[in-house]
């Protein structure tokens, strides 16, 4: 008892200045074992110490405090004193006991789950991804955390906001997987279905030794995804994907491979039948509402693809290609079309006709013009980045060990020392 | 639970941002573990969404209101039936929704503000859309009844034919700025140089 006190008590006294804190940081790292035995008399000690002043000790506690397994009562008191901490700790403190504070708040997201209420933890959850983060290009472990609460409360506004952010740095590339994977169903919940297709890419050619689970249930929604962006999917893997997902992925998303040849027949009824036989896997999958989407997407890939060979045509005539049921029908997703940007047409109810038109972008105007420098500058700042990091690379011991390794013994300058042909 | 900027934006008719104050506002009371959902003005912040022209997030927030709330309080269902319309894109019925209902004194202005930027908004799409249009989808879509839709549109430079009650469209010129200033000569000079380097 009389060690907890004294460690109350140089918490307090040694929180103030950054060779303070260090020092106290020692002393934690020492008594934290006692701390994980005397679990019980932490809760009084928790109220002597501020959760804002003292966040490093604050921590310590907390951790030592909230570990073991705990009931659905228990949870239900400990998640307002963990929410309090994450939103008033210091940021400079606990990023010295970084897995301490992963771990309270991967804690803190399970309690808020197992009393079902995941909308308590979206902005403490939030609050701590920020905190933990040393820039916003930084991915922490808790990233994956915050978005499964988004997913789970349906907010998924506020996790658009934090997957709008570029990473550059992963603390854990297992992080990246569950990441893009949550942040890809954010996507398709808004329907960012451009966004979406660019975060499950990342997650199935992720540089993996042997398929894991995530991948296998990104590539389904991949192949989805597509279907209803593009209209189209290809099953060939681009280069830099690892050779276990190209070999292997196909073999675990057979149906939706399928689904996909199916599709490009272009024949809405074909398409159908083959939803309905296999409605039940997809149905396992959690995947049926995005298999309708990818169903009534066709009617749209189908209009679109009149546009490359007609000016014009009669909604009778598009009614009758795209297989609708009537000219009204036509008329309504051609209209639906125009209003999403899909499609640039006129509509001549007078005649029953439609005039497909060219974009009528011409790339003059102020705001395109902002448009393309806003993208320029972000590439510039890419190609940037993408010079440091190659310069970072080669002079790295590994990568150098490799080269050397691999090196022929003798160049063919070596030996060469007349050029062979005169430039005139 | 501090509905004094909620009130603000309302009064000061800043409808916009409704929709991010009642979410910033909700994920703050749900993370101090109140129960609000009964005292929720779920109304105010499905019209916000509503307006904002983001169905995806009233779509979200219909689903997570309590069925409790959703029987005894039929304002709510019928800002959601405004939604719903324009999720499954039934132009004329959104009118019917906007209209069918006697809206309390605090969202009034809401929905008055909605509707007369809806019916801009269908009056461009229809600009842009069709050449000709019969006088009764017309009025079908501006949520107007067919004479009040033909002097509308006539003031818009649209002519009618009335034996055929069609409409002929006039297109809309957008006027876009097209002037260039010296700040992008600077611009260009930056990217030279990134590209010879």
């Amino acid at each position: 008892m009389g060690s907890l006190e004294n460690l109350v008590t140089q918490i307090q006294g040694l929180s103030g200045s950054i060779e303070d804190i260090a020092h106290l940081h020692n002393i934690l790292r020492l008594a934290d074992e006692s701390l994980h035995s005397e679990s019980s008399a932490l809760s009084a000690v928790l109220d002597q110490v501020d959760p804002a002043k003292h966040s490093l000790g604050y921590l310590y506690i907390l951790e030592a405090f909230t570990s073991g397994p705990v009931s659905k009562e228990q949870a239900l008191t400990l998640v307002p004193i963990l929410a309090r901490f994450i939103n008033c700790c210091d940021a400079q403190q606990i990023r010295l006991a970084h897995d301490k504070f992963v771990s309270v708040c991967k804690r803190f997201k399970d309690h808020v789950l197992l009393i079902e209420s995941p909308l308590r933890g979206v902005s403490p959850m939030r609050t701590a991804v920020r905190k933990l983060q040393t820039t916003s290009e930084h991915l922490t472990t808790i990233h994956p955390d915050f978005l499964l609460l988004c997913l789970l409360s349906k907010s998924y506004k506020i996790g658009l906001s934090v997957l709008e952010d570029d990473i550059f740095d992963v603390d854990q590339p297992r992080d990246l997987f569950l990441y893009c994977y949550y942040g890809g169903m954010i996507c398709i919940g808004q329907k960012r279905f451009r966004k979406a297709l660019e975060l499950l890419h990342n997650v199935v050619t992720a540089p993996m030794n042997v398929i894991n689970a995530i991948a296998v249930e990104a590539y389904k929604k991949y192949i989805l995804v597509s279907l209803i962006h593009y209209g189209q999917f290809s099953t060939s893997l681009p280069k830099y994907a690892s050779s276990a997902a190209q070999r292997n992925l196909k073999n675990f998303c057979q149906p939706y491979i399928e689904l996909a040849t199916t599709y490009s027949s272009g024949k809405i009824a074909e398409l159908e039948a083959y939803v309905l036989t296999n409605r039940e896997k997809f149905d396992n999958d959690k995947n049926l509402g995005l298999v309708k989407q990818v169903v009534s997407s066709m009617y749209k890939h189908n209009i679109q693809r009149l546009t490359q060979t007609y000016l014009t045509l009669s909604l009778q005539d598009i009614a009758n290609t795209v297989q609708l049921g009537s000219p009204k029908e036509a008329e309504m997703h051609v209209l639906q079309m125009i209003q999403d940007g899909e499609i640039f047409a006129t509509i001549n109810q007078k005649d029953g006709m439609v005039r497909f038109l060219e974009d009528p972008e011409q790339y003059k105007t102020c705001q395109m013009i902002e448009h393309i420098d806003s993208s320029i500058q972000r590439i510039m700042t890419l190609s940037r980045k993408l010079n440091a990091m190659d310069e970072q690379m080669s002079f790295d011991p590994l990568y150098l060990t490799k080269v050397g390794r691999e090196r022929q013994r003798f160049d063919f300058d070596d030996f060469d020392t007349v050029p062979q042909k005169f430039p005139i | 639970m501090d509905f004094g900027e909620l009130k603000e934006a309302l009064a000061s008719q800043a409808y916009a941002q409704i929709a991010d104050i009642c979410d910033h506002l909700m994920l703050q009371v749900a993370a101090e573990g109140v129960a609000f959902q009964e005292e929720w003005p779920y109304t105010i912040h499905l019209l916000g969404h509503i307006y904002a022209d983001d169905i995806n997030s009233a779509r979200f927030l219909w689903k997570s209101i309590p069925s409790s709330v959703k029987e005894s309080q039929p304002e709510v269902v019928a800002a959601w039936k405004i939604g719903q319309h324009l999720w499954t894109r039934d132009y004329a019925a959104v009118h019917e929704a906007i209209h069918g209902f006697d809206w309390s004194q605090e969202v009034k202005g809401l929905v008055a503000s909605f509707a007369e930027q809806y019916t801009k908004r269908m009056f461009r799409l229809l600009s842009s859309a069709y050449s000709t249009i019969s006088l009764q989808d017309a009025a079908l879509f501006l949520g107007m009844s067919e004479d009040d839709a033909a002097n509308y549109v006539l003031q818009q430079g649209w002519d009618v034919d009335p034996p055929s009650r069609m409409l002929t469209v006039k297109q809309q010129q957008v006027v876009m700025d097209q002037k260039l200033d010296p700040s992008k000569l600077q611009r260009l000079t930056e990217y030279v140089f990134q590209l010879e380097h």
